[in-house]
């Protein structure tokens, strides 16, 4: 049901290290802001198109994932031209179409698994000061992805049963009791992750 | 963190994933049809409570980064995160918390219904609306280099939307406070 977004490939960026990635998406992000310039925004967006073209996405897909934010990004950059100047909605537009194209492109030419490997080990620091432990954020992560079908399925069930009664299936008059059925196995689900011994503490 | 804890953060972040899984909600007298996952910030924050609830919400924003579809309409990945309305994203951390804070201080259990609908409206405007829409707008201004009031009134188009929402919201809470009372309560 929540299949990543991964995208399979041997191309360069797929061979390239996560922690490379992300790094040069966060250098990336920091740089867009340094300049104002339209003509050097449009390189940077040009090459950021190209990096993405790279990965090798079927059109559709490709479409289908940047279409969301790209007009996003555009309404936003109209209301920074109208009511700044249309030069800066045009570097608006660029600064984030980069951004977009880029990120779109780490996350498609990486495994979730070595985002999360990576996520962990920026985790370390807080880790150390007591504030979060990486072991519970990846039960947790677990926990969703093994529940949403579940709930899934709970949803579709209710929907059922009142199709059955002859009652309109009203989404609102189902969300109650999705959420209570969900939440009453929390305590179940607790005393089997203690009696495993899945929390080491 | 107690376990328990920890499955009920995880818990209601699937059940905002399935929210945004499941048709939009169509109500008779509204012509645009709202996507149930849209309401997961007051949801999150009115039955789990501040800190459970934000915590959720940091729970999906890290599946949205590591690349899992986890948004409504099958979106996630950096890309999300990149653009100009991440604050709107930062916002729903903070707005759960705040939304949180203020249900967990005014709900009781004993509270007539009428009193508890009130209180989980109030806690929803000010949290799922008011503070994500300050947070959006905030880092809305500062990376477009708009002017801040000029951002803030554009949020307006989003407002009736979202004040309906509370309202359902509210009722949902309300509804989940009867059936499995989690709220914590402060004084």
């Amino acid at each position: 049901m929540l299949k990543s977004l991964h995208v399979e490939g041997s191309t360069p960026l797929h061979k390239l290290s996560v922690r490379i990635k992300l790094a040069g998406l966060f250098v990336a992000s920091l740089a867009i802001f340094f300049t104002k310039s339209p003509l050097l925004l449009g390189g940077a967006a040009a090459l950021a198109a190209l990096v993405f073209a790279s990965v090798g996405m079927a059109p559709r897909d490709a479409a289908s994932r940047l279409a969301w934010p790209l007009v996003s990004i555009a309404l936003v950059a109209l209301a920074t031209g109208i009511f700044e100047t249309p030069l800066a909605g045009l570097a608006t537009f660029l600064r984030f179409a980069t951004l977009i194209l880029l990120a779109a492109a780490v996350t498609a030419s990486s495994e979730t698994g070595d985002v999360m490997e990576e996520v962990t080990v920026l985790m370390r620091p807080f880790e150390r000061l007591g504030l979060v432990n990486a072991a519970d954020i990846g039960l947790a992560l677990g926990l969703v992805l093994r529940f949403v079908p579940d709930i899934a399925l709970r949803y579709e069930s209710l929907r059922e049963s009142h199709a059955a009664r002859g009652l309109p299936v009203r989404p609102l008059r189902m969300l109650a009791p999705m959420i209570i059925l969900t939440l009453k196995d929390a305590d179940m689900i607790a005393m089997a992750i203690d009696a495993r011994g899945l929390r080491r503490q | 963190m107690s376990t328990r804890d920890l499955v009920l953060i995880a818990l209601f972040t699937a059940v905002i994933v399935v929210l945004g899984i499941i048709p939009p909600i169509t109500l008779a007298f509204v012509p645009v049809p709202i996507t149930a996952q849209s309401m997961g910030v007051m949801l999150a924050g009115c039955i789990i409570g501040a800190k459970r609830g934000a915590l959720a919400y940091l729970l999906l924003i890290l599946m949205v980064a590591v690349g899992l579809p986890v948004l409504s309409g099958g979106r996630g990945g950096l890309a999300i995160l990149a653009g100009p309305t991440a604050g709107y994203i930062a916002g729903w951390v903070v707005g759960t918390f705040v939304t949180g804070l203020i249900a967990e201080r005014i709900v009781r259990e004993g509270q007539a219904g009428v009193h508890q609908i009130a209180g989980f409206l109030l806690a929803s405007m000010i949290g799922g609306i008011g503070v994500v829409y300050l947070m959006g707008t905030i880092w809305l201004a500062r990376s477009t280099g708009m002017d801040f009031l000029a951002a803030l009134s554009a949020n307006a188009v989003f407002l009736p939307g979202d004040v309906l929402k509370a309202g359902i919201a509210a009722l949902a809470a309300r509804a989940v406070l009867v059936g499995y009372p989690l709220l914590p309560q402060r004084t």
